[in-house]
């Protein structure tokens, strides 16, 4: 079938004249990838200018010291080495930390981890500056220290800090949990726990520093928030903040730690050897360094106790979450609401109680990663729901679909879901691509040595930021004469295409093809500062401030091209590139013509584009209200085959369905739902940070596993759905962090159906299930 | 410290380089030869992403002492950038959305490249999946991967 | 750091015999990464690597299987040589790191570096395999049980170089099996390995059992299961409970955050059975 240009713009006039936004919901290529295709140098260790000097770190060999001092001597006489950093040298202030200024840059007085940077060695070669980290002779006094994050609880443990472990409490409270557990008739106890998981992103933290003639300084790294990272080296300089540039580099995955501290680490570590040494320095953490050095996942103890009507009937919830923050605070002080906010699962339950705690230990420290909070919650929770299921003799899914939030039910929180819940479309998605019912069934019924399991697990995902800060976006678009669209923002790409689909919202509001635009490198310079980009918040509030942009941009060129027209604006068209007379598609004038008109006339082709979400309003005492705009609602099926003699088992087929409010690229959100839950998948079989007395004893990808392509599942079947939210862009909902969160439920649940009971720890190892297996008396 | 002069093919060119004895083929191409698509994702062995094809057999180089080179004909990436297969697979990377951060995309090309090479027909996807094995991917999950290459082969082997 | 770079075996023994603290380099995959780690640090090197046309071979002669050193894990996993019941390199070569890692990794680098993680050690020890050095002074072959003395220590004099091992042909009713078992599907560092080799006519005439770790923390030889074996025909696990008994009372699988002792005494447990089984076909 062949179709003329004619006909094709013929098309898509016809679109416009409905008022069609043509390129919403089309799977477009990312015009960002084709320089990773090429190989091209675009990442920051390939950016080094000439004469670019190394650096590397000294960490803490004791997790709790007081620090007696540093001989920096014989290192700084190693051959090629330049400089030898310590907190002596911050001019500014010795902080590097988000929110609590609770970690120096450089260790100080004591070391509470391993993690703890106390030097770096500045080189002109890379190993000379390995070999002369050793040469730094540096004396504790080693301290007691604690490593439980509930011993760590206790009044008379060692203090981290100065003040007590107990960094934040959060709560949540509703209705009336002892009077619910009354009501009920069973109540279901459960204790969990999870890992250590290291984000792995395949580029480690790393950032440059470049000392400019007029005293400032370019910063040019792998980050996901510039300005923050700007701030950050400011601070330890102490200097103002225009006298440093950060610029964004193309990063090579981030999935959190990049948005936590450890980019505050790097290049103000880089910046002040480039201060001292007058000459570029990078200082790019060895996968070593950066898995010990940068923040992990939290590994959490979470407690349930559930109150149950003999019919299903959820009555109370009372869950306590206890976070191992490490030894500093980090974003985990966020972490922890989210986590607190999200304990119960996706379910209406009028009575909850919820304590969520995060503690300082003398392990190395845990923040921001993809989920922030919600995997070890809900993983608790929906290894709970089928234990409920065990006691009453349920269907899992039947006391799910009993529970479960849909249009009109109300949350922990007691906010209402409205119709863009769409938590039973997705439950059904999953449910009948599976076959759940019918395999269920099967699998009840099986003996032998090889068992198959059959398991669901389901989430809400409060969107964006929502208790966790101002929920704002900027977007700059600018017309070159050529008629080129650049669009510029600090939001920051690092692997999903959200910045490319925000191109692809203003293509759609103009009228013009997405490979008109040019996307910059964010820039702090160039850029507003527009937030963090955390919390998969790109498309979905960016793209507000995108479709803003496009809006004033497009009012604009409508002008410009209805007096080339000869018409009024409110008849002009633009589809394509092409302006055209409404009603009149053979009257046009092209894009490049609007574009050279404008700039001969003095009309600006360069705007801002600005959102902000509505404020979300909830008690900060019991956690009432509304916490997030919307939400994002997912349910996977996970089917195992089990070896019931060694425990050892794969993950035949995965089911994952989510409610996304709209696909802006829906090969953008597939992109996300098979990533983030093969990752997800690493969380539930095989990742696992080992800290033995503080101390990591696999930090290096030879002995911390993910997933290989050879682990993955046979068959992966996503799925889209589509309720769209009040906030988001056309309705659309965050999709980035979630499909992390279901795996590990999924899998438990699966193992459970396939050997007759769970795995209450992550990760699910072989040999967890062998254990299990043999207690059941099957192996 | 002691320079070995060598001389190799990289990317079809005759080479010289003076490395130092502990310099890995990885520091070589990067920073003598400026064969920035060669990426380091671990240095230990156990990612993939430095994979470099030598006499035409893809091999870490961030395990492979640069002094080994000597002799031996190198291709990385920026070699194959101009070849007829090399340009589908990447056309069907950017159609299926399998670069996402893009770090391990120049591996996952030329282990890509040489089993689709290699192979008679279009390889079954465990075939594809035992062909990448050796590179790891923190972003895609591999199924966008698997598939782009498969579509490649079918262009490729038409 | 001094490189030396010979080209062939006569210079390279030349070179080593008057250089006797050089550290030997194949196919670098152990050594570099350890290097770049910091922890060794030889003053000189010599890399073998420019042998790889002498020293690379598969070869069957006079009912013996002769595998040069410095063939790769690759060209074993692609040999036609190995064939019928010598198969199971391929099976060791399938779960042999990356496709990449293959391609580098040679035979002999495996055995000389005598971890408990080198596969073809176990696979070698159940075929009871020899190790042949050489040196200027002439060669000397010994059993491969004898040149693995422990951890990183092999029985090698700093003058000589490892050029082949050697097994006898597996013919009438000798078969080999192969497991190896790890945390995920592929490049994983065994936790259990277990390599099998019987001769088997109607009735085990006999058996040698290899695992990763046995009594000392290189792979070796479980005897009491060998000889558990010997005379018995199997038809089924009740078969085998002796000698399963027997391996349990000889290993020594020591905990580490990877796995406990007591899950890979079951695993190694369970993929011995499964082994026997399948090398005489009883489900
Ligand atoms: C990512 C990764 C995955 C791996 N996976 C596996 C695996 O699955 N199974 C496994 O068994 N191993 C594995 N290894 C380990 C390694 O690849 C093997 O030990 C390999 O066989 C070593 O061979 P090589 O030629 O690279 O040895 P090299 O590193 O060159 O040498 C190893 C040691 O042997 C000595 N040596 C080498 N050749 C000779 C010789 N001819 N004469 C005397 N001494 C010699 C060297 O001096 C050195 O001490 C893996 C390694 C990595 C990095
Ligand atoms: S950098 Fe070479 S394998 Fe990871
Ligand atoms: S695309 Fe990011 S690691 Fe593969």
């Amino acid at each position: 079938m062949s179709v003329s240009v004619e006909e094709f713009i013929g098309e898509l006039q016809r679109k416009a004249e409905r008022g069609e936004l043509l390129y919403i919901g089309q799977s477009l290529r990312r015009i960002d990838d084709l320089e990773k295709v090429l190989g091209k140098p675009i990442y920051t260790n390939d950016l080094l200018p000439r004469e670019t000097l190394y650096a590397r770190l000294v960490l803490s060999k004791q997790p709790h010291a007081i620090l007696k001092g540093i001989g920096v001597a014989r290192a700084i006489s190693y051959p090629t080495v330049k400089a030898v950093l310590t907190y002596q040298d911050i001019p500014g202030e010795n902080i590097s930390s988000t929110i609590i200024p609770d970690r120096p840059l450089f260790a100080f007085e004591k070391v509470r981890s391993t993690g703890d940077i106390v030097a770096a060695v500045i080189a002109e070669n890379e190993r000379r500056a390995a070999e002369a980290t050793e040469l730094v002779d540096v004396q504790y006094e080693p301290l007691p220290a604690v490593f439980d994050p509930i011993e760590a609880m206790k009044p008379d443990a060692p203090k981290v800090h100065s003040e007590g472990n107990v960094i934040k409490h959060m709560k949540v409270r509703k209705g009336d949990v002892e009077k619910g557990f009354q009501d009920s008739d069973i109540i279901v106890e459960n204790t969990f726990r999870t890992q250590f998981q290291d984000a792995v992103p395949l580029e480690a933290e790393t950032a440059l520093a470049i000392p400019r003639d007029n005293g400032k300084l370019l910063i040019i790294g792998s980050m996901q928030t510039p300005h923050h990272v700007q701030a950050a080296v400011a601070r330890v300089l102490g200097r103002p903040l225009e006298d440093i540039e950060v610029i964004q580099a193309v990063t090579g995955g981030a999935f959190g730690p990049k948005s936590d501290e450890p980019p505050y680490d790097v290049s103000s570590i880089a910046a002040l050897g480039a201060i001292k040494t007058g000459r570029p320095v990078l200082m790019s953490m060895t996968r070593k360094e950066s898995m010990i050095a940068h923040t992990k996942r939290h590994p959490a103890i979470i407690h349930h106790k559930t109150g149950v009507k003999s019919n299903g009937r959820l009555v109370a919830s009372e869950v306590q979450i206890v976070l191992d923050g490490g030894a500093y605070a980090s974003l985990g002080v966020l972490v922890i609401v989210r986590a607190t906010f999200h304990a119960n699962g996706p379910y209406d339950i009028p009575n909850v109680k919820n304590d969520g705690y995060k503690v300082y230990t003398n392990n190395t420290y845990t923040g921001s990663f993809r989920g922030f909070g919600a995997p070890q919650a809900i993983f608790a929770a929906e290894a709970q729901m089928d234990e409920i299921a065990r006691k009453l003799n349920m269907d899992p899914l039947d006391l799910r679909l009993m529970n479960m939030l849909r249009p009109g039910s109300r949350t922990s929180t007691g906010q209402l879901m409205d119709d863009s819940c769409g938590l039973p479309e997705c439950v059904d998605a999953v449910v009948s691509a599976s076959n759940y019912r019918e395999k269920r069934r099967e699998y009840s019924q099986q003996s032998g040595k090889v068992r198959r399991g059959i398991g669901i697990a389901m989430l809400h995902h409060g969107n964006a930021l929502g208790p966790e800060g101002n929920d704002y976006a900027y977007v700059h678009l600018s017309v070159e004469k050529n008629g080129r669209v650049h669009l510029g923002t600090a939001l920051t790409e690092y692997g999903t295409g959200a910045v490319s689909g925000l191109a692809q919202i203003a293509a759609s509001v103009l009228g013009i093809p997405l490979d008109y635009f040019v996307l910059d490198r964010p820039d702090t310079l160039a850029h507003h500062e527009t937030g963090a980009t955390v919390a998969s918040r790109v498309t979905a509030i960016g793209g507000n401030a995108a479709r803003d942009a496009a809006m004033k941009l497009k009012e604009r060129a409508t002008a410009v091209a209805a007096r080339l027209l000869g018409v009024s604006p409110s008849d002009v068209r633009i589809v394509d590139g092409l302006a055209f007379v409404s009603g009149n598609p053979k009257r046009t004038v092209s894009w490049e013509e609007v574009v050279r008109a404008a700039y001969e006339s003095g009309v600006e082709l360069s705007v801002i584009g600005y959102y902000m979400a509505p404020q979300c309003v909830w008690d900060q005492e019991t956690g009432l209200g509304s916490p997030y705009n919307q939400y994002t609602f997912g349910a996977a099926v996970a089917e195992v085959e089990v070896d019931v003699e060694t425990g050892q088992y794969r993950v035949l087929n995965y089911y994952v369905a989510f409610d996304v409010g709209k696909a802006i690229n829906p090969k953008n959100v597939i992109g996300q739902l098979y990533g983030g839950s093969v990752q997800g998948i690493g969380y539930a079989m095989m990742e696992e940070l080992v800290h033995v007395n503080g101390k990591v004893v696999n930090p290096n990808l030879k002995d911390y596993y993910i997933p290989t392509s050879m682990d993955v599942p046979e068959r992966m079947v996503p799925i889209i759905v589509e309720k769209p939210g009040s906030m988001g862009v056309y309705g659309a909902k965050i999709i980035a962090e979630p499909p992390i969160v279901l795996p590990a439920p999924a899998i438990r649940n699966a193992i459970m159906n396939a050997i007759g009971d769970g795995v209450n720890d992550l990760p699910i190892t072989a040999e967890k299930v062998y254990r299990k297996a043999k207690e059941l008396g099957l192996g | 410290m002691d320079r070995i002069r060598i001389s190799f093919r990289l990317n079809g060119v005759e080479r010289e380089a003076f490395v130092s004895p502990e310099e890995r083929l990885l520091d070589m191409l990067r920073d003598d030869m400026g064969m920035k698509s060669v990426k380091e994702g671990c240095g230990t062995g156990d990612c993939g992403t430095c994979t470099v094809l030598v006499n035409g057999k893809p091999v870490l180089s961030c395990i492979m002492p640069a002094f080994q080179a000597r002799g031996k004909e190198i291709t990385t990436l920026e070699g194959l950038n101009e070849d007829s297969a090399m340009k589908v697979i990447q056309d069907k990377f950017r159609e299926y959305h399998a670069a996402q951060c893009g770090f391990c995309t120049p591996a996952m090309e030329i282990v890509g490249y040489k089993l689709i090479k290699e192979s008679d027909g279009v390889p079954s996807k465990e075939e594809v999946k035992e062909g990448i094995s050796g590179v790891l991917c923190r972003c895609t999950g591999y199924y966008d991967i698997v598939d782009a290459l498969r579509s490649a082969a079918e262009v490729i082997k038409k | 750091m001094e490189v030396l770079m010979p080209n062939t075996l006569d210079e390279a023994l030349r070179a080593l015999v008057k250089n006797q603290d050089a550290v030997i380099v194949a196919g670098g995959t152990d050594l570099w990464p350890r290097i770049r780690d910091l922890e060794v640090r030889p003053e000189r090197l010599l890399d073998i690597s420019g042998l790889s046309g002498e020293l690379s071979y598969i070869r069957k002669e006079g009912g013996k299987v002769r595998i040069g050193s410095m063939t790769t894990i690759a060209e074993i996993y692609e040999s036609r040589e190995l064939d019928g019941p010598l198969e199971v390199f391929k099976d060791v070569a399938a779960k042999f790191g990356s496709p990449q890692i293959r391609n580098a990794a040679t035979i002999g680098g495996n055995i000389c570096a005598s971890l408990s993680s080198e596969d073809y050690i176990t696979l070698l020890l159940a075929l009871d395999a020899s190790v042949v050095l050489k040196s200027v002074y002439g060669e000397r072959t010994l059993r491969l049980e004898d040149f693995i003395v422990d951890k990183r220590t092999v029985n090698r004099k700093p003058y000589e170089i490892v050029t082949e091992v050697q097994f006898n042909d597996m013919t009438d009713g000798w078969r080999a099996g192969f497991e190896k078992i790890g945390r995920r599907n592929t490049l994983i560092i065994n936790l259990v390995n277990v390599a099998v080799a019987l001769r088997y006519n109607g009735r085990v005439e006999e058996a040698r059992v290899a695992l990763n770790r046995v009594n000392r923390k290189v792979p070796g030889r479980a005897r009491a299961a060998e000889k558990a074996l010997l005379g018995k025909e199997i038809r089924g696990d009740s078969d085998l409970e002796e000698a399963v008994e027997a391996l349990r009372g000889e290993l020594s699988l020591t905990s580490d955050f990877r796995a406990s002792g007591e899950y890979r005494v079951a695993l190694a447990e369970v993929y011995f059975k499964r082994i026997v089984k399948r090398l005489v076909g009883v489900a």
